[in-house]
C-alpha cells in the first residue's frame, strides 16, 4: 500500500485530468472555434482539445519522429548551455567570492551583470554569433551564468565563520581552505543556483529558437503551433517541455542527495 | 566605506575604458558600437535626436540607424517603454505575489493541502511561462492579457516556495507557542504566521522581481507593440521580428536601462525589507 | 618555587582590547596573564567578560588594541596549529567524515597519507569513537562532535590547547563524562591547556590553577591554585579540599564587594 502522502497526490492529479476531460468535453461546440489573431480569423481551433484529438496528435508527432528530434535537439541545446554556463558562473562566483582583491574590483561588474537581463541579450548575440547554434548556446549560457554566478559568489560569502577560522588554527593555508572548506559548504548553494538556472534555461530555449527558427526544435514547435494555430500540438508542446524541465530537475535532485549525505536533511 | 566607492568608481571607468579601447580596436560600429554611438542612441531613443534631423546639425555626430529609424517613426521612446515594462512588472507583482503565498500558506499550514497540491504546483511550476503566450492570445484574443497573464504566472510560481519554507519550517513554534496561549484564527495569521514567515518571503521578493523583469521583457519581445522588449527588437511587425539586423547600440541602451530600472526596484525591495524585518538580525 | 624556573610558554602584557563600531566596546583593559609548559590554567569569568575576545588573541584572530601576547617567546601574528584552538561554537566539518575531520591538520601539514591514518587511528582509539571513523558527525552527539574537535587540535600536536567553553551546550551529565574525558585525554598527553569557562566546579576539576576574570573590561581579578591530587574522579569533586577551594573561587566571582 503506498504511502498516504502517494495516494493522496495521485488522486489529485487524477482529479485534474477528470477536469480537463469533462471541461472538454462540455467545451466542444460551446467554445469559440473561430478566432480573430490580429490580422485575420481563423477556424477550426479546439481550445480545449479533447483526448481523442490530443492522442491523435501525438501519435502524429511519435510516429513522424517531429517530437523526438525536437527534444533531442533542444535538450542538447540546453544541457551545453548548462555545462557551459554554470562552468562560467561558478568559476567566477568562487573567484568573487573568495577573493578578497578581486571581489572589491568585481563588485560593480557583478552588480551590473546582475541586473542584465539576459533575454535582451538574444538581438546582440544575434548581431556578434550569427543566426547559428552560437546565439542560442551562448544566450542560455550566459542566462546560467547570471544565476550560477550569484549562488557561487552568495555561497562563498556564507560559509560560517567558525568552520574557516577553525581550518585556519589547525594550520589549513588559503588554498586548503578554500578546497576543503569553501568549496564543500558553498556546494549547496552553488548547486541550487544550477538547479534554479536550468529552468530558466528552458525558458530561454523557447525564446532563442525563434532565432533563425526551423525544425526540429521544441522553440519553434510552440510557435508554429501558434501560428497556424494547432492547439493539440501546442499543448503537447508545453508538456514535453514541462516534461523535460521536470526530468532534469529530479535528476538535479538525485544528484544532490548523493553529493551532500553529509547534510543533516536534504536541502 | 570611501574605500569602497573609490574602487566601484575606478573599476566602473576601467570597465568604460576597456570597452571603449575594444571597440577602437575592431573599429566595426555596427558590431561594437563605440561609446559615442551608444551616446547617439541614448539621446535619439529619449526623443532629442527626433526633432534635430542630422542634416541640421553637420558638425556633430548623429547616429542613426535602421533600427533607431523606425522605433522614432513609430513614436517609441527610451522612458516611455520603460515605464510601459515596470508597469507590467509592477501588476505581476501585485496580482502573483498574494496568489503565490496564498498557495504556499495553504500548503506549509495544512500537511493535507499540502499532499493534495504539491504534485500539482510541481506540473505548474514546470512549464516555462513564456512558452504559454500563444495559447492564452487564443483564449483571450489579442489584448493585454497574453503578456501580462505569463509574468503574474512567473511571479506566482516563485513565491510559493520561500512562503511554504517559511510557513512550515520556521513559524511552527511560534504557532504552537502562541496556540497554547489561547490566539486563534485571525490573530494567528496576522500576528504570529505572517511575520515569523516574512523573512523568508521577502528573500524570495528579491527572486520573483527579477524573474518578473525577465517575463515581461521576454513576453514584450515575442509579442507586444510597447515597452522594452520591443525597443529591444526594433519594432515592426511580429513576423518580421528577429528576422532583420538589430543596432547594438540601441541593445546596449536598453540593457542599460532595463538594468538600471532592475538594480532600483531590488534596492527598493532590500529597502523596504529591512524595515519591515527589523526585529530580525 | 618552580614558576620561576621554566619560563611561560604562554603570556599576555598588558592588553587591552576594544571593539571598534558605532559604540566601541572595551572587552579588556590591561590584562596580563602567563600560562606555564604543562599547566592546566582555567580563566573562569562572568558572560560577557571578554574570555573569547581573549583566546582568540591567543589564538591569532585578534590583534590587541594595546599590550602583547607571546607565545614561546615570539609574539603571535596569526593563527597557526601551533596554538590549537578549539572554538566555542561547534566547528566539526559536518561534509567531513570523523576520521578526515581527524586528520585534517595532518593534512595541511602536508603529513603522509600514511602517517595520517596512524595518528587518525590512535586518536579515534583514545575518544572510543573507532566505530565511526566513516560517519559525518551528524550521527554524532553533541558531546562526541566536541570531543572530536579537541582530539582533532590534539593530532597536529601543538604546543598549546585553547579552549573555549568547549562543554558549554551540554547537559550536566554529559558535561561530567565529557570532563572525564579531556582529563584523562591531557593527564596521558600533557600539554599546556588554557581552559575557558563560566562553571566554577568545571574549573576546579580540571585545572591546575584559576584566574578569574572580572566584568566588562575584563581584567585578572584573583587567581588560585589548586592543588589536588590527580587523576581527579568522582571523589574529588566531593572532597573537602574540592569543596574549600570552591568556596573560596565562588567567593571571589560572586557579586561581593
Amino acid at each position: 500500500m503506498p504511502s498516504l502522502r502517494v495516494r493522496r497526490g495521485a488522486v489529485a492529479l487524477l482529479a485534474l485530468a477528470v477536469v480537463y476531460l469533462i471541461a472538454a468535453q462540455v467545451g466542444r461546440g460551446r467554445l469559440p472555434d473561430r478566432i480573430w489573431m490580429g490580422a485575420h480569423y481563423v477556424e477550426n481551433v479546439q481550445l480545449l482539445p479533447t483526448w481523442h484529438s490530443l492522442a491523435e496528435e501525438g501519435a502524429f508527432l511519435l510516429e513522424s519522429g517531429i517530437l523526438l528530434d525536437s527534444v533531442l535537439v533542444s535538450s542538447g541545446r540546453v544541457f551545453i548551455g548548462l555545462l557551459l554556463g554554470s562552468l562560467a558562473g561558478i568559476v567566477l562566483g568562487l573567484l568573487t567570492g573568495w577573493g578578497t582583491r578581486v571581489e572589491s574590483l568585481a563588485d560593480p561588474w557583478v552588480t551590473l551583470f546582475r541586473f542584465t537581463p539576459a533575454l535582451a541579450l538574444l538581438p546582440l548575440y544575434v548581431v556578434w554569433f550569427g543566426y547559428g547554434e552560437a546565439s542560442k548556446v551562448l544566450l542560455i549560457a550566459t542566462n546560467v551564468a547570471v544565476i550560477t554566478l550569484l549562488g557561487a559568489h552568495h555561497g562563498v560569502r556564507a560559509v560560517p565563520r567558525v568552520y574557516l577560522d577553525a581550518a585556519a588554527s589547525l594550520g589549513a593555508s588559503r588554498w586548503l581552505r578554500f578546497r576543503k572548506i569553501v568549496l564543500p559548504a558553498s556546494f549547496p548553494s552553488i548547486f541550487n543556483s544550477v538547479r534554479v538556472a536550468a529552468g530558466l534555461a528552458w525558458v530561454t530555449i523557447v525564446v532563442a529558437e525563434l532565432i533563425d527558427a526551423r525544425m526540429p526544435s521544441l522553440g519553434y514547435l510552440l510557435a508554429l503551433s501558434g501560428a497556424y494555430p494547432r492547439v493539440p500540438t501546442m499543448l503537447i508542446g508545453i508538456a514535453t517541455v514541462g516534461a523535460l524541465v521536470l526530468v532534469f530537475d529530479l535528476l538535479a535532485l538525485l544528484l544532490h542527495a548523493r553529493a551532500t549525505r553529509w547534510m543533516g536533511r536534504a536541502g | 566605506m570611501a574605500r569602497r566607492s573609490l574602487l566601484w568608481i575606478l573599476s566602473l571607468a576601467a570597465l568604460i575604458v576597456a570597452y571603449t579601447l575594444v571597440a577602437r580596436a575592431i573599429s566595426r560600429p555596427d558590431v561594437v558600437p563605440p561609446a559615442e554611438d551608444i551616446a547617439g542612441a541614448f539621446a535619439a531613443l529619449l526623443g532629442r535626436g527626433h526633432q534635430l534631423p542630422a542634416s541640421d546639425m553637420p558638425a556633430h555626430h548623429h547616429h542613426s540607424s535602421d533600427q533607431v529609424d523606425t522605433l522614432t517613426q513609430e513614436g517609441v521612446t527610451l522612458q516611455a517603454s520603460l515605464a510601459v515594462t515596470t508597469a507590467r512588472v509592477l501588476f505581476g507583482l501585485v496580482v502573483g505575489l498574494p496568489l503565490g503565498m496564498l498557495m504556499g500558506l495553504l500548503m506549509g499550514w495544512s500537511r493535507r493541502a499540502d499532499d493534495y497540491l504539491h504534485p500539482i504546483y510541481v506540473l505548474i511550476r514546470s512549464v516555462p511561462p513564456l512558452s504559454l503566450i500563444t495559447y492564452i492570445m487564443l483564449w483571450l484574443g489579442h489584448s493585454e492579457a497574453h503578456r501580462l497573464i505569463p509574468v503574474v504566472y512567473a511571479v506566482a510560481v516563485t513565491a510559493v516556495i520561500p512562503t511554504y519554507h517559511g510557513v512550515r519550517d520556521v513559524a511552527g513554534k511560534y504557532v504552537v507557542a502562541a496556540r497554547s496561549l489561547g490566539a486563534r484564527g485571525r490573530l494567528l495569521l496576522i500576528k504570529i504566521l505572517l511575520p515569523a514567515a516574512a523573512p523568508a518571503v521577502l528573500g524570495g521578493l528579491r527572486y520573483s522581481i527579477a524573474i518578473a523583469w525577465m517575463t515581461a521583457v521576454g513576453a514584450e519581445m515575442l509579442m507586444a507593440e510597447n515597452g522594452m522588449g520591443n525597443l529591444l527588437v526594433g519594432g515592426g511587425m511580429w513576423s518580421s521580428r528577429l528576422q532583420t539586423r538589430s543596432d547594438p547600440a540601441v541593445i546596449v541602451v536598453g540593457i542599460l536601462a532595463l538594468a538600471a530600472a532592475g538594480w532600483a526596484m531590488d534596492m527598493l525591495a532590500r529597502t523596504v525589507s529591512a524595515r519591515l524585518t527589523r526585529w530580525a538580525t | 618555587m618552580t614558576a620561576n624556573a621554566s619560563p611561560p610558554l604562554l603570556e599576555a602584557l598588558d592588553v587591552s582590547y576594544t571593539y571598534s563600531g558605532l559604540t566601541p566596546t572595551r572587552a579588556l583593559e590591561d590584562l596580563s596573564l602567563e600560562v606555564k609548559e604543562n599547566e592546566f590554567l582555567a580563566v573562569l569569568g562572568p558572560v560577557g567578560c571578554g574570555k573569547t575576545t581573549l583566546l582568540r588573541i591567543f589564538a591569532g584572530f585578534l590583534r590587541p588594541t594595546k599590550g602583547s601576547v607571546r607565545c614561546a617567546g615570539s609574539s603571535i601574528d596569526g593563527p597557526g596549529w601551533q596554538r590549537g584552538y578549539v572554538l566555542q561554537e561547534q566547528a566539526i566539518f559536518p561534509w567531513m567524515t570523523v576520521r578526515e575531520n581527524l586528520e585534517f591538520g595532518l593534512l595541511a601539514k602536508g603529513v603522509a597519507p600514511a602517517a595520517r591514518r596512524a595518528v587518525s587511528d590512535q586518536f579515534l582509539g583514545l575518544i572510543g569513537l573507532s566505530e565511526f571513523e566513516s560517519a559525518f558527525p551528524k550521527e554524532l552527539s553533541t558531546g562526541m562532535s566536541k570531543m572530536v574537535e579537541v582530539a582533532r587540535v590534539l593530532a597536529t600536536d601543538p604546543a598549546l590547547l585553547l579552549l573555549d567553553e568547549p562543554f558549554g551546550a551540554l547537559d550536566a551529565q554529559t558535561r561530567a563524562r565529557m570532563q572525564d574525558a579531556l582529563a584523562g585525554l591531557w593527564e596521558r598527553r600533557r600539554k599546556t591547556v588554557l581552559f575557558v569557562t563560566h562553571d566554577v566546579e568545571e574549573a576546579l576539576y580540571l585545572a591546575d590553577r584559576i584566574v578569574v576574570l572580572s566584568p566588562r573590561p575584563g581584567k585578572v581579578k584573583a587567581h588560585f591554585a589548586v592543588d589536588l591530587p590527580r587523576p581527579r574522579s568522582v571523589e574529588t569533586r566531593f572532597s573537602t579540599g574540592f569543596l574549600a577551594v570552591k568556596r573560596k573561587v565562588w567567593e571571589a566571582t560572586g557579586p561581593g564587594p
